[in-house]
């Protein structure tokens, strides 16, 4: 046995106007789950504590809640000292029940016709990663797309296309995803990643519906703008200023120090013609660690905006010439510095010759010279498909703390991506607003981020500078440039 | 408190598993059905945590007459062969139904629903979607329920069947606020599931209770053969709290291998045949006879290993075995499992005809709160055919029934009402009650029983029936009827356990030596009902 202490959100409708803390001290066995927690407040402490569970071995999806504000359920996650229990944030009823049935009852059923067969295995094998939803509605309380936008929902998304996939569904779902707002998921991977089973509905269903909607002609003007963009230019934008390339002389960069790695170095669009200074900087930060950076002229757009909004036509040719650009010049590592452009690279390529690195992973793998402090507080914006998408957290926080101190906020979408910016700028603003509350919460001077669509809609959405890690920590070198100079004039 | 609404209609269905989504599917073509769950629909009972599969003749090489016999034989001969016959002769139909509403069932080259060998049956038969079949039941079975007509009446609980005369009218639900709702029907389907909650080690949800047997019992509804409780061989020994979670038995089908400490493949020993696929009642006998030999492990178990099968069929067929495992600290893929015994499955039930009629008219009832298809052992994989072909038969008969003019006796409700007004003053904790009861039954009415344990049992059972249950609010009042219902279906258990003077199939009696087979047995079913007990002599009476 072991003692815990756990702190339990309580709510009465009938006599508390918001959700309260309470603290238990109970005794659970060794290895107890979140749920035994629970069981012992309800049988030794307090009967009148409120939650759902039913199968207690993660096949119901009756005790999502979350502990410490991620949701989990509550039968599988193993209890810890000191954590705190919340409800999903959905509506409350009580104490930690919440009302999902409303959301599961407004799940389409499939219409079956007369066909009494099952698919080939080929369908079935894609229709049972979307069949394993155990409807906990985790995804739900954790999507940014609900609170602001019309949108049905992630499970309803899974469930559209589920029925789209198989052949014994009667309806036309595509047109019934894309009436339920598919084209406002910002594709932030946040209810993959709530997701008990782990259902990749962003990349399972979504965007798949959004191809599928594009074939019907469901695209969104704007989505098509781009793809000719493309079509035309390589590029999915216009440049604004003289591009990267065009700023740049050399292909190749040598390092300021003895070279360490040589690296190539994938721009992607929004770097490139709109943000060329921040990738300049890049430049500058690598080879000032030491990083040899190749800089392979033919590269072009990734395919992001593509593969989010549905529209693949292009995709194999985008791909072939960015393999190509760095394959002919025998790259082992290609550097990322867009988050978009670095998930895309990572996981929507079929496969690379080279292995694929964000520009944070890079500097905090082979570390870096220690930049001179700012006297600044900054906060971090996680890009949706670093954190998400990659799995890159604690590189950048690592990386900007040597310059300035880190206050931290949730980690939520900012409403930049899945083409929601240049679809519904409303919702894309609505996001945008909600962030800057939260990035006034932390009194933060500076905001850091990593990815130009991040970059580029929260300037919109703050009064505050806001950054890429290496212009930082190019800010911190060149103050500790500064003050050599000062100190030691003649050198 | 009583709700103002009363509701009515045609037929009522208690239970949102797999038998009573199905019941209400079918019912709600003949008029207006409602499903009363005491869980969100489909979230309760065990057919979402069904794993293994679904028995069904679909191949030309297999026969309904083999899987009749499997079934009998795997039963002890005990199963009421008019049931069996039904249950082996459906189950493709059914299979079909789910096939045609959309369920996602892993399949062969050739577009068939792809079987696996279960224990106990000589054709490989078991109809599977990985190793979550029932969950994929369910989500198939609810998205049909969202194409009828059918009304939810979602986390209200039944406490009491209602009746007039002496048919069974209705009955009295209370919601999560300790609100009571009259529900009146001119049929009630009873479709509520198990009750091995009443083990201290029970692969059940929390729903598994055992409330239709004691709301079938308290309203003079016959039961049969309750002693016949199934030990799931594979259940998980730690940690703690985990004890008893369903290892599937897919394990095995998918060529899983059982060994003791000494590293020995024992079933050799006990079914050379048939080995781990042997019938579940002869598997945990197995088990439990190894650990108590001394040869189990410090956990308490033994091994069940797979690291011998590839990888890939692993993750493709047992993926919330491993997921489940992993979460655990245990790789399946690389560690074996350690595994033991756990109460499953109650074969005994309330006493049904073919039309899934009961002793008492007015009451259908279906699943696994009906008994005689199982017999003494249920073979793996005839639980979930179960719930569709005698979900479909109850939701029919019941729906065929004639309308009524129905009064409600007051007098009913103002009983139940005095028993929930003294909970609220009663004085002992629920909780500790059934802690106190899961212990006792695992100890004295567990794999092996003698008539001293049996005794000894009920005088506990008696004892904890006569404390005074209490309830810390209104919204706690469920707590005190679900304790209620457990001890009233313990009792039913260790009752019949005491009456059957013989061990057949999962019921083992270690102080009677018998001379005969299973098959030769001089005694039929155990029955109970609030007004006659006893046991019929083979052949029937």
């Amino acid at each position: 046995m072991k003692t815990l202490t756990v702190k339990v959100s309580r709510f009465d409708p009938e006599r508390d106007e918001k959700p309260r803390f309470e603290t238990y001290t109970v005794e659970v066995n060794e290895g107890a789950r979140v749920l035994n927690v629970l069981h012992a407040i309800h049988d030794e402490e307090d009967p009148t504590l409120a939650y759902r569970y039913c199968c207690a071995s993660g096949q119901c999806g009756s005790c999502a809640v979350r502990v410490n504000g991620v949701p989990v359920l509550a039968c599988m996650e193993e209890a810890r000292d000191g954590m705190t229990i919340e409800p999903l944030n959905l509506p409350v009823q009580r104490d930690l029940v919440v009302d999902i049935s409303p959301l599961i009852t407004s799940l389409h059923p499939l219409e079956p016709g007369e066909e009494c067969r099952m698919p080939p295995a080929e369908t079935v094998n894609a229709l049972k990663p979307l069949r394993s939803c155990i409807e906990c509605l985790a995804c739900v309380s954790v999507c940014p797309a609900v609170e602001v936008a019309k949108f049905a929902g992630p499970t309803a998304m899974r469930q559209e296309m589920r029925l789209a996939l198989d052949p014994r569904d009667m309806r036309d779902r595509t047109t019934q995803a894309v009436e339920e707002g598919l084209f406002t998921c910002t594709s932030c991977q946040a209810c993959w990643k709530a997701c008990p089973k782990e259902i990749e509905i962003p990349g399972k269903a979504i965007e798949k519906l959004r191809a599928l909607a594009h074939k019907k002609g469901f695209s969104l003007p704007r989505h098509l703008e781009v793809a000719k963009m493309i079509e035309k230019t390589g590029r999915s934008v216009s440049r604004t200023e003289p591009t990267f390339f065009e700023r740049i002389e050399a292909d190749v960069f040598e390092p300021y120090c003895e070279a360490k790695a040589t690296v190539g170095f994938f721009i992607g669009c929004m770097y490139s013609h709109r943000l060329p200074q921040t990738a300049l900087d890049a430049v500058e930060v690598l080879r000032r660690n030491g990083i040899r950076v190749v800089i392979p002229r033919e590269q072009v757009c990734c395919g992001s905006p593509l593969i989010r909004t549905g529209q693949l036509g292009l995709l194999e040719m985008l791909q072939r010439r960015n393999i190509e650009a760095f394959a002919t010049r025998g790259i082992g590592t290609v550097v990322t510095m867009c988050a978009g452009c670095g998930a895309t690279l990572k996981k929507d390529y079929p496969s690379t010759p080279f292995v694929v690195k964000d520009i944070n992973e890079l500097l905090d793998e082979y570390g870096i010279e220690a930049p001179e402090r700012l006297p600044m507080v900054a906060t971090y914006h996680d890009p949706c498909h670093l954190l998400r998408g990659q799995g890159v957290s604690e590189e950048p926080r690592r990386l900007l703390s040597k310059v300035v101190r880190l206050v931290e906020m949730p980690a939520v979408c900012c409403g930049s991506g899945g083409g929601v910016k240049s679809g519904f700028p409303d919702e894309a603003n609505a996001l945008g607003e909600k962030r800057r509350k939260e990035i006034e919460k932390t009194g933060a001077e500076l905001v850091i981020t990593s990815c130009p669509f991040c970059e580029f809609h929260i300037r919109e959405h703050t009064d505050l500078p806001v950054k890429h890690v290496v212009s930082l920590l190019l800010e911190g070198y060149r103050e500790k440039d500064r003050k050599r100079n000062e100190t030691c004039p003649s050198a | 408190m009583r709700s103002s609404d009363q509701v009515e209609c045609h037929v009522l269905v208690i239970g949102s598993g797999g038998a009573g989504i199905r019941a209400a599917i079918e019912a709600s073509q003949y008029g207006k059905t409602v499903l009363v769950s005491k869980t969100l629909v489909g979230k309760g009972g065990c057919t979402t945590m069904a794993e293994g599969g679904y028995n069904a003749v679909l191949n030309q090489e297999d026969s309904c007459e083999v899987h009749y016999e499997d079934t009998m034989r795997g039963g002890a001969f005990l199963n009421d062969p008019r049931l069996v016959e039904i249950l082996v002769k459906e189950a493709p139909d059914r299979m079909a139904d789910l096939v045609r509403w959309g369920a996602v069932f892993d399949v062969t080259g050739s577009c068939e629903v792809a079987q696996r060998p279960f224990g106990g049956q000589r054709f490989p038969r078991t109809c599977y979607a990985g190793d979550r079949t029932g969950h994929e039941m369910m989500m198939t079975l609810k998205e049909r329920l969202a194409s009828t007509a059918v009304e939810r009446l979602e986390e209200i609980s039944v406490i009491s069947l209602l009746s007039q005369g002496n048919s069974v009218c209705g009955a009295l639900g209370l919601d999560r606020d300790g609100e009571m709702n009259v529900i009146a029907a001119d049929s009630v389907v009873l479709a509520t599931g198990g009750g091995t909650r009443i083990y201290d080690i029970s692969t059940n949800s929390s729903s598994g209770t055992g409330d239709g047997y004691a709301l079938g019992y308290r309203a003079g509804a016959e039961l049969i053969d309750m002693e016949q409780i199934q030990f799931h061989p594979t259940g998980a020994v730690f940690p703690y709290d985990a004890r008893g979670r369903l290892v599937t038995e897919a394990v095995r089908g998918e060529g899983g291998v059982l060994r003791n400490t000494a590293g020995e493949r024992f079933m050799s020993r006990y079914d050379p045949e048939r080995m781990e696929l042997s019938t579940r009642d002869v598997v945990s006998r197995a088990i439990a006879n190894e650990i108590l030999a001394g040869r189990g492990t410090e956990n308490g178990g033994v091994y069940l290993d797979v690291t011998h099968l590839p990888a890939s069929q692993i993750e493709s067929r047992l993926p919330v075995m491993l997921e489940q495992f992993l979460k655990f600290g245990v790789d399946i893929r690389k560690e074996p499992m350690e595994v033991a015994p756990t109460a499953h499955h109650i074969m005994g039930g309330i006493r049904i005809d073919p039309t899934c009629q009961t002793s008492l008219p007015g009451l259908f009832a279906c699943g696994e709160v009906a008994g005689g298809v199982h017999g003494a052992n249920r073979l793996g994989g005839n639980a979930l055919a179960d719930t569709q072909v005698f979900g479909k038969r109850a939701g029919e008969s019941a729906g065929k029934a004639k309308e009524r003019k129905i009064v409600i006796d007051e007098a009913q409700i103002s009983l139940q009402q005095d028993r929930l007004d003294q909970y609220l003053n009663g004085e002992v904790n629920p909780a500790h009650v059934s802690g106190t009861l899961r212990t006792a039954m695992w100890e004295g009415a567990g794999i092996f029983r003698t008539g001293e344990a049996l005794t000894r049992t009920l005088e506990v059972i008696r004892h904890l029936a006569g404390l005074r249950l209490h309830a810390a609010s209104h919204r706690n009042l469920l707590e005190c009827c679900t304790v209620d219902n457990m001890l009233t279906t313990a009792s039913l258990v260790v009752r019949s356990a005491m009456i059957r003077r013989e061990s057949r199939g999962a019921h083992v009696r270690k102080d009677i030596v018998q001379d005969w087979e299973p098959k030769n047995s001089p005694f039929g079913h155990t029955y109970l009902s609030i007004h006659r007990d006893g046991i019929e002599q083979s052949g029937g009476k």
